[in-house]
């Protein structure tokens, strides 16, 4: 049975800039198939992360997907475009057919719709001028290890959160301080 | 973007309104004159009642559509934020029924009565269209009871993902401290 929980990226608002450069990175690391490098002028397609630096009055972070353990956007799918795969959560963009559903039911906003392209041109739905569409959202950097946004934040308010790790550190402590109520 | 009706199974209390209000706007209100067994009853959404939900299903009028990639003679195609299908172009031949995830789609009698060299009726691919030849939107959103049924625009999913975003970000912060 799977017990394990998927990590997710969180960020920490204490720290956060509002920078973007999180955004910046997500679009470069996921387009360098569409011919995109380290500099302005390789850019030939809209600016799309995956992730969202957002603002309220009081507060600027970045927003994302948390890879949940009981999927809402998978459980929405109806075209089994959403897959589980070693706890994270991947959108096939070749099996997505833009029905929306997984947007709508993702409590965070983490997923948007996108245009594609491939080798740096438009993808066009067959038979027609208009371009192609699907749902794009954080995939934890899945083929390149450390996710580009933790490792792009220049005061490191992005870090990537293992919960398994988290947990056992938390009762570490938590035992430690148990034992200091028991010397009296 | 394109845009969808979207159906809401708390408000919906499955009186199929919203049904027979799609039936008119497309064919006429001459169908409450007509011989109801000389006519298709044609709905292009369907209540669904189960154990659990009682919603209307409609086409969700994809950005990457399952039947336009499949439809063998081009007839489906994104109109005004709206995948509908040139009923005149269509053969018939079912694909886009079977590609769509929804069940949105069905096969029914062309609403010309044409016929077929055969004499058997002329049977098309039908499926919302979102009512575009009509001035006051979609027709099921307007008659519903309850106003269990809303036209979602790419604004609303816009303005939606933004205030999830601001609520995700203030949860974090609370757990920042």
């Amino acid at each position: 049975m799977r017990n394990e929980m998927g990590s997710f990226v969180a960020a920490d608002n204490t720290k956060c800039t509002g920078c973007k450069a999180c955004e910046m990175a997500c679009f470069a690391v996921h387009n360098q198939g569409n011919h995109v490098g380290n500099t302005v002028g390789t850019v030939e397609l809209p600016i799309t992360a995956r992730l969202y630096v957002t603002r309220a009055e009081e507060l600027c972070m970045p927003v994302q997907c948390r890879h949940c353990d009981n999927s809402p956007c998978l459980n929405s799918c109806t075209a089994g475009a959403i897959r589980r795969e070693e706890e994270k959560i991947i959108i096939d963009e070749d099996k997505c057919i833009g029905c929306k559903n997984c947007m709508m039911a993702c409590p965070f906003g983490a997923i948007e719709l996108v245009p594609v392209y491939r080798a740096g041109k438009e993808v066009l739905l067959p038979g027609s001028t208009e371009v192609r569409k699907t749902a794009s959202k954080c995939d934890l950097c899945v083929k390149r290890g450390i996710p580009a946004c933790v490792n792009a934040c220049p005061n490191q308010a992005l870090s990537l959160v293992t919960p398994e790790a988290e947990l056992a550190d938390k009762r570490i402590q938590a035992a430690l301080a148990l034992a200091l109520t028991n010397q009296a | 973007m394109n845009y969808f009706v979207k159906g809401n199974p708390d408000l919906c209390i499955g009186c199929r309104t919203c049904m027979i209000g799609c039936v008119v706007a497309h064919e006429g209100l001459h169908i409450f004159e007509i011989d109801p067994d000389s006519y298709t009853f044609n709905p292009r959404l369907k209540v669904i009642k189960t154990a659990r939900i009682t919603v209307p299903v409609q086409c969700k009028h994809c950005e990457n559509p399952a039947c336009m990639a499949v439809c063998p003679e081009n007839c489906i195609q994104l109109v005004e934020n709206a995948v509908v299908i040139n009923t005149d172009k269509c053969i018939g031949c079912k694909t886009c029924m079977m590609a769509c995830p929804y069940g949105a789609i069905e096969m029914q009698p062309d609403s010309g009565h044409r016929v077929q060299t055969d004499g058997s009726p002329r049977m098309v691919a039908n499926k919302c269209d979102l009512c575009i030849n009509s001035k006051r939107g979609p027709e099921c959103v307007r008659v519903c009871p309850t106003e269990a049924l809303t036209l979602v625009t790419e604004e609303d999913l816009e303005k939606e993902n933004a205030k999830k975003r601001i609520a995700a970000a203030r949860a974090l912060a609370e757990v920042n401290g």
